[in-house]
C-alpha cells in the first residue's frame, strides 16, 4: 500500500492509533512508550504482571516503522525474530501477530519455526523466510548452524524475547544471550526487546538481555487488584501432619469450583494433577466433559482441546501444572486454586494473574495446603506478596558446556575466527568473566577432545583450517550436532497410545518398566489397562476399575523461596506469643489476619510441648531414636535445595569424626541425618560442626560423597555432546558409542579430574542445586544464633514430615566392603534352582551389557 | 591392597581377583571377559571427547595379575576388541608393547559379538583366535552365557553382571560380580570403561561382589 501522503499525516504510530480506534480499543500508555522507544532506535524490557498488551507493545513498532519507510505491496524479508520458551506459546503468539497484520492491512507474513514445524514449511522457509518468525532458542540456534544464516538474517531489525523472566534463570537464557550476540554482531543496529512477568531483579534482567548495553525498563499495566486467601477446612483437628493429604481437601475445593464460572486448579507435579482430576470426576461425575486436565506429558491435541475449551468458557475447571503458567490469558477464568505450596511469591502472583481478566474483575488465588505446615507457608506467602517482596531469578554464570555447544553450532554454519568469536562470546553477560584458560579449554575441547597436552589424532569434531577458521567439515558430525542442540535433559519417554494409534501422551520409561500386562493406571485423565510395549510405545485400552497406579515423573521441583521462608519464621515466632516480641500496641492474636494459624494451633501446641516452636533468631535441633536408628533434625527453613546441601555437609563432617553411614532426608522446612549410632551433639557443635571455615572444601568433599556432582554431570554431558540422545523416532542409537553419563563421569573423575566440565558440574551443584550463596548465608545464621537442642521421645510434628518424605540421599565415610558385609542379596525366588532360562533374570534385558 | 577369594566351581578351585578376573591354579590360566580394548578411542572417533587413560590402566592391571598369579595362559572370553573404529594406532600399540614383553604367555581369544564386528586382533600379537565352545579342562569357553551342550561347565562374559544389595533403611548398592550357577558362570567385565547390567541370581548360585579392592561372597 503506497502512501505518498504519509509524511504529511504524522508519526508512523498514527496508523496504529487509528486501527485501535476503529476497533474501539484504547492503547495503553506503556504500549505507546515502547513504540516510540523502538522507533527511536532503543532497546528495552517490558515488565508487566499480566499478559495484557505485551505482544502488541513489541509487535506494532516494527510494523509502523515499515509503513513509515514507505511500505509497499510485497512482504518484506525477515525483520522480526520473536523468541519464545514454549512451542505451544509460539503458535498462539503467531496468531496474535497475524491478526494485527491483517487488521492493519499489511502484506507482512508471519511464520513459525519450532520442533513442531513440518518439513514442508521448513522447505518453504529455506527458500524464503517470512517477515516475522516466531521461534524457540533451540530453533534459533539451529538456524545459526547453517552457513547461509547471516545472509538470511541481514535485514533483521528486532529481536523480541518473550517470557524473559522464564528463560533468565536457565541455560536457555544463556543460549538466547549467545544467539543475540551473534545477531547483533551481524547487525549492530539490531534492537532487542524483552517481555517479562513480575521479577525481583528487573535491572539485572535488562542487563543480561542487552549485554550491558543501554536500554529502558517499561512498566506495564499494574492496576489489577489481587485477592490472596487460603482454604481452611472446618474440621481442623483431623489435619494430618505430613505427606500429601491426597484429596482431604476435595470437598472445599469442589465448593470453590462451584462458586466460580471457571477455575484453574494448579498442582506442583503431574501425578498430583492426575490424582486431583480423578478425584473431581469421581466426586462429580456430571462434570465429565466440563473439566479438563493439562500438563506437559499430554499429547498436544489433548492440550489444545483444553486450551480451546478454557478460552471459549466451556470448561468449569482445569487441573494443570506449570504447563498453563505461560501463555494467552483465558478471560473466563475467575479464580485460581493453588494445591500445595506455590513455593514463592512471584509464582503465586503469576498464577493469580491467570484469573480475573474480564473487565472490572480482580485476580483471585486461593491456596489449598496439602499438609499442616503448608498453612503457615500460605500465610507467609500472602504476607510477603502484600509487602511486594518478589523473588529474583538468578541467571546462570559461565556454563562451559553450553559454550562448547554454541561454538560447534557456529562452526557447523559459517565457521568462526578465534579472536572474533572470543570477543563476541565475552560480550554477553553470561561469559563476561570467562578466563583465558577456560576459553582455551573450550577450543581444545571441540577440536582436540581435551586439553592441549593430550593429542587424539582420531578425534574429529571442529577443525581449524589453515586460514585460521574453525569449521565442522564432516556432514555427519554437523548433522548429529544439530540433532542434539538444546539443554533440556529428560528421561527416556514412552508414548502411550490406544491400539488404533491415538496418542494420549508420554510417561517415563521407568514407570512402564514396572507394569505387567493387565495392570491399570491413570493417565491423561483416563483409566487405562496396560497391554504391551513395542518400540518405545506402550499400548493401552480402557481399564476396568481397580486400584490403578498413578505415574510419577522426575521433574524439577522449586524450593521454598527465601522471602516466603522468612515470612514463615516470622509467623512462627509471633505465634509463640513471646511478650518481648510483640511491638508496642501490637497484638498476640494472629488469627483474624491469619486464619491459617488457627488451623495449625493444635500442631504448634504439641510441637511446643514436646520440643519447641523456634524463634526467628535461634536454631532448633532435635534428637530422637526410633526403630530405624538415631535421628538428628535441623530446622533452618531455607528450602529443600539448601537443606540437601546442609545435610550432606554436616553428614560429611560427622563422618570425619568416626566411620558412619547416613541416610539424609530433607524438605523445605528442615532436614535430618539418620544413622545407626548416636552422636553427642554439644561437643561437636562446639567443635565447629556449623562453622563456615573450610566451607567450600568441605562442601565439595560432601558432594562427591553423596554423588551429587555425578548426577548434575548428566545435564552437562548431554549439553556438551558427550551423550547423544538419539535420532527422533529411533529408540536406539549407535550402541558402540553409548554410555551413561554416570559412567562418563567416572572416566573423567579418574583420568581427567581437572577437566573443566567436572568443575562445572561442581559449580552447578553448588550454585543451582544447592543455592550455595543461600546455603552459606543460612549456615552463618545458624552458627551465629543460639542453638537449642531438644531430646524428644518420638518424632515431633515438625520432624514427622521430614522423616516420611520421599527424598532421601546417602552419605557414608565407611569402607564399601564394610557396608557390603551388612547387606543382603535378594534372590529370584520364582525361578527353579539350577539352570532355568537366563534372560528373564536380567533387568532391562534389551539393554544388555552396555549400560551402567 | 589386592585381594583374592577362593571358591570351588565344577570341582575346581578358582581364585576370584578384585581386578575382575578369575585365576584357575590347576591350569595356571587366567580367565578374562569383556576387555573392550579401544572403547574410549571409538568414542573419540565419533566426536565424543574422552580422556585417555583407560587403555593404560587396563594393561597395567593385566600385568599386575599376570605377575602375581604367574599364569601361563590367558583366555579372553569375548569382546576383547570393542569396535573397528576403536582400532586406533596408539591404543593398539600400547597393548602390543605389553604383549611383546609377555610373549611367552599362551593367549586365546574366544570371539564375542563385538569382536565379530571389530575384526580379529593384529596377527603380530599371536593370539589364538577361536569361536565359542572350546574346552579347557572341565571348562567350556564361551562369550555368551548359557549351559553348554554336551556337558562341562561353561564360563562366559557378555552381560557385565552386577547385583544389587540392600541394607537397612533404603540404602542399596550396585556392584559388579562373579556369578556361578549350577552349570555355567559369568565373569564381570574387565575393561575400565564398561557399564554393568543388574542380574538376579537364584538360591544355590554362588555370587561374589567386587567392593573396591575386596571380593566378598554374598551368596
Amino acid at each position: 500500500m503506497k502512501r505518498d501522503d504519509e509524511a504529511a499525516i504524522g508519526p508512523p504510530t498514527e496508523i496504529l492509533e487509528r486501527w485501535f480506534a476503529a476497533n474501539g480499543w484504547r492503547a495503553f500508555d506503556f504500549q505507546r512508550e515502547v513504540w516510540s522507544a523502538y522507533l527511536a532506535g532503543e532497546s528495552g524490557l517490558v515488565h508487566s504482571a499480566t499478559g495484557s498488551g505485551k505482544t502488541l507493545a513489541a509487535w506494532l513498532g516494527p510494523l509502523a516503522e515499515w509503513v513509515g519507510e514507505g511500505g509497499g505491496d510485497a512482504a518484506p524479508p525477515l525483520r522480526v525474530l520473536w523468541i519464545t520458551p514454549m512451542r505451544a506459546l509460539a503458535a498462539d503468539t503467531a496468531l496474535s501477530m497475524q491478526r494485527a497484520v491483517e487488521g492493519l492491512q499489511l502484506p507482512w507474513t508471519v511464520g513459525l519455526r519450532t520442533g513442531d514445524t513440518s518439513s514442508a514449511e521448513r522447505a518453504r522457509q529455506a527458500r524464503r523466510l517470512p517477515s516475522a518468525l516466531v521461534t524457540t532458542p533451540e530453533s534459533l540456534s539451529l538456524m545459526l548452524s547453517n552457513a547461509d544464516a547471516r545472509a538470511k538474517l541481514s535485514d533483521l531489525r528486532l529481536v523480541v524475547v518473550d517470557e524473559w523472566h522464564e528463560l533468565l534463570g536457565s541455560k536457555r537464557g544463556v543460549m538466547t544471550e549467545l544467539c543475540i550476540a551473534r545477531l547483533t554482531r551481524w547487525n549492530p543496529r539490531l534492537r532487542t526487546w524483552g517481555l517479562s512477568a513480575t521479577l525481583g531483579n528487573i535491572g539485572e534482567a535488562l542487563d543480561r538481555l542487552l549485554a550491558g548495553g543501554a536500554g529502558r525498563v517499561v512498566e506495564g499495566v499494574s492496576d489489577k487488584k489481587v485477592v490472596i486467601d487460603t482454604l481452611v477446612p472446618a474440621d481442623i483437628d483431623r489435619f494430618p501432619w505430613a505427606g500429601h493429604l491426597g484429596l482431604a481437601m476435595l470437598d472445599p475445593v469442589i465448593q470453590a469450583i462451584d462458586e466460580s464460572r471457571s477455575t484453574l486448579v494448579f498442582t506442583n507435579v503431574r501425578s498430583s494433577a492426575e490424582t486431583w482430576y480423578q478425584g473431581l470426576l469421581e466426586a462429580r461425575p456430571e462434570w465429565a466433559g466440563l473439566i479438563g486436565l493439562h500438563h506437559g506429558s499430554l499429547d498436544a491435541e489433548v492440550r489444545r482441546w483444553v486450551e480451546a475449551g478454557l478460552k471459549e468458557g466451556r470448561l468449569k475447571a482445569v487441573v494443570a501444572t506449570s504447563s498453563l503458567d505461560l501463555g494467552v490469558d483465558f478471560s473466563p477464568v475467575e479464580r485460581v486454586l493453588q494445591i500445595g505450596s506455590a513455593k514463592g511469591v512471584a509464582r503465586l502472583l503469576q498464577r493469580a494473574g491467570r484469573s480475573g481478566h474480564a473487565p472490572g474483575q480482580s485476580s483471585h488465588v486461593t491456596c489449598v495446603p496439602s499438609h499442616a505446615l503448608e498453612f503457615v507457608e500460605a500465610a507467609a506467602a500472602r504476607r510477603k506478596a502484600l509487602a511486594g517482596r518478589i523473588e529474583s531469578r538468578r541467571p546462570v554464570d559461565r556454563p562451559l558446556d553450553l559454550l562448547t555447544q554454541h561454538l560447534v553450532t557456529v562452526a557447523s554454519g559459517e565457521g568462526f575466527e578465534e579472536a572474533d568469536m572470543k570477543r563476541e562470546v565475552m560480550a554477553t553477560c553470561a561469559f563476561r568473566g570467562l578466563t583465558d584458560a577456560e576459553w582455551q579449554w573450550a577450543l581444545d575441547f571441540i577440536t582436540r577432545g581435551g586439553d592441549a597436552l593430550k593429542a587424539y589424532p582420531e578425534y574429529k569434531k571442529v577443525e581449524r583450517g589453515e586460514d585460521g577458521r574453525y569449521t565442522v567439515r564432516e556432514p555427519a558430525i554437523a548433522k548429529r550436532h544439530r540433532m542434539s542442540i538444546g539443554t533440556i535433559v529428560s528421561d527416556a519417554a514412552v508414548n502411550v497410545c490406544y491400539r488404533n494409534g491415538k496418542r494420549l501422551g508420554n510417561v517415563e520409561e521407568s514407570f512402564i518398566a514396572r507394569l505387567s500386562p493387565g495392570d491399570t493406571f491413570v493417565f491423561a485423565g483416563q483409566l487405562l489397562e496396560f497391554m504391551r510395549v513395542e518400540n518405545m510405545t506402550a499400548y493401552v485400552r480402557p481399564g476396568k476399575a481397580g486400584s490403578p497406579v498413578i505415574p510419577r515423573w522426575d521433574g524439577g521441583r522449586c524450593p521454598l523461596s527465601s522471602e516466603v521462608a522468612d515470612g514463615m519464621r516470622e509467623l512462627l515466632e509471633e505465634w509463640t506469643g513471646d511478650r518481648s516480641l510483640v511491638p508496642p500496641g501490637g497484638t498476640r492474636d494472629l488469627s483474624p489476619v491469619y486464619p491459617e494459624m488457627r488451623a495449625v494451633k493444635r500442631l504448634l501446641r504439641l510441637q511446643q510441648a514436646w520440643s519447641r516452636v523456634p524463634r526467628r533468631r535461634e536454631t532448633l535441633v532435635e534428637q530422637t531414636q526410633t526403630r530405624e536408628g538415631h535421628h538428628i533434625f535441623f530446622y533452618p527453613f531455607e528450602g529443600r535445595q539448601v537443606h540437601m546441601g546442609l545435610s550432606a555437609l554436616l553428614a560429611h563432617r560427622l563422618g570425619r569424626t568416626r566411620a558412619a553411614s547416613f541416610s539424609l532426608a530433607f524438605t523445605d522446612y528442615g532436614f535430618e541425618l539418620l544413622s545407626r549410632e548416636r552422636f553427642e551433639l554439644l561437643p561437636l557443635l562446639k567443635g565447629g560442626l556449623l562453622s563456615s571455615d573450610n566451607l567450600l572444601a568441605d562442601m565439595l568433599g560432601s558432594l562427591n560423597a553423596a554423588e551429587l556432582s555425578k548426577r548434575q554431570f548428566r545435564e552437562i554431558a548431554r549439553v556438551a555432546g558427550l551423550v547423544f540422545q538419539g535420532y527422533p523416532g529411533q529408540p536406539k542409537t549407535n550402541r558402540q558409542v553409548q554410555a551413561t553419563s554416570g559412567l562418563l563421569y567416572e572416566v573423567f573423575a579418574r583420568w581427567d579430574p581437572a577437566n573443566p566440565l567436572l568443575g562445572q558440574a561442581e559449580r552447578e551443584v553448588l550454585e543451582r542445586q544447592l543455592e550455595f550463596s543461600r546455603l552459606t548465608e543460612g549456615l552463618r545464621r545458624m552458627a551465629a544464633s543460639p542453638v537449642v537442642i531438644r531430646q524428644t521421645h518420638k518424632p515431633t510434628p515438625f520432624a514427622f514430615p521430614i522423616m516420611v518424605g520421599r527424598f532421601r540421599e546417602k552419605l557414608t565415610s565407611e569402607k564399601l566392603a564394610d557396608r557390603v558385609r551388612r547387606m543382603q542379596l535378594e534372590f529370584d525366588e520364582a525361578a527353579p534352582p539350577g539352570g532355568s532360562a537366563f534372560g528373564d533374570r536380567i533387568e532391562n534385558p534389551e539393554q544388555g551389557a552396555l549400560f551402567d | 591392597m589386592i585381594d583374592a577369594v577362593e571358591c570351588v566351581v565344577a570341582g575346581e578351585r578358582l581364585q576370584l581377583l578384585s581386578e575382575r578376573a578369575v585365576f584357575w591354579p590347576a591350569g595356571r590360566a587366567l580367565f578374562i571377559a569383556d576387555y573392550h580394548l579401544g572403547k574410549a578411542a571409538s568414542f573419540r572417533k565419533a566426536g565424543i571427547p574422552l580422556p585417555s587413560g583407560t587403555t593404560t590402566e587396563n594393561v597395567e592391571r593385566l600385568e599386575r595379575i599376570v605377575a602375581r598369579t604367574r599364569a601361563d595362559r590367558i583366555v579372553f572370553l569375548g569382546d576383547f576388541l570393542h569396535s573397528a573404529a576403536g582400532r586406533a594406532p596408539r591404543t593398539l600399540a600400547r597393548f602390543g608393547e605389553w604383549r611383546e614383553k609377555r610373549r611367552a604367555l599362551d593367549i586365546t581369544l574366544v570371539r564375542g559379538n563385538h569382536d565379530k564386528r571389530a575384526g580379529d586382533p593384529p596377527v603380530e600379537w599371536k593370539l589364538g583366535v577361536t569361536d565359542a565352545g572350546g574346552r579347557l579342562g572341565p571348562f567350556v569357553l564361551n562369550h555368551e552365557p548359557g549351559a553348554a551342550r554336551g556337558g562341562g561347565y561353561a564360563l562366559a562374559g557378555h552381560i557385565h553382571p552386577a547385583v544389587r544389595l540392600h541394607g537397612e533403611g533404603e540404602s542399596s548398592v550396585r556392584l559388579p560380580c562373579f556369578w556361578f550357577g549350577a552349570r555355567y558362570g559369568v565373569l564381570p567385565a574387565f575393561g575400565a570403561f564398561t557399564g554393568t547390567a543388574v542380574v538376579r541370581p537364584k538360591r544355590g548360585d554362588q555370587v561374589f561382589v567386587i567392593a573396591d579392592d575386596e571380593v566378598l561372597r554374598v551368596a
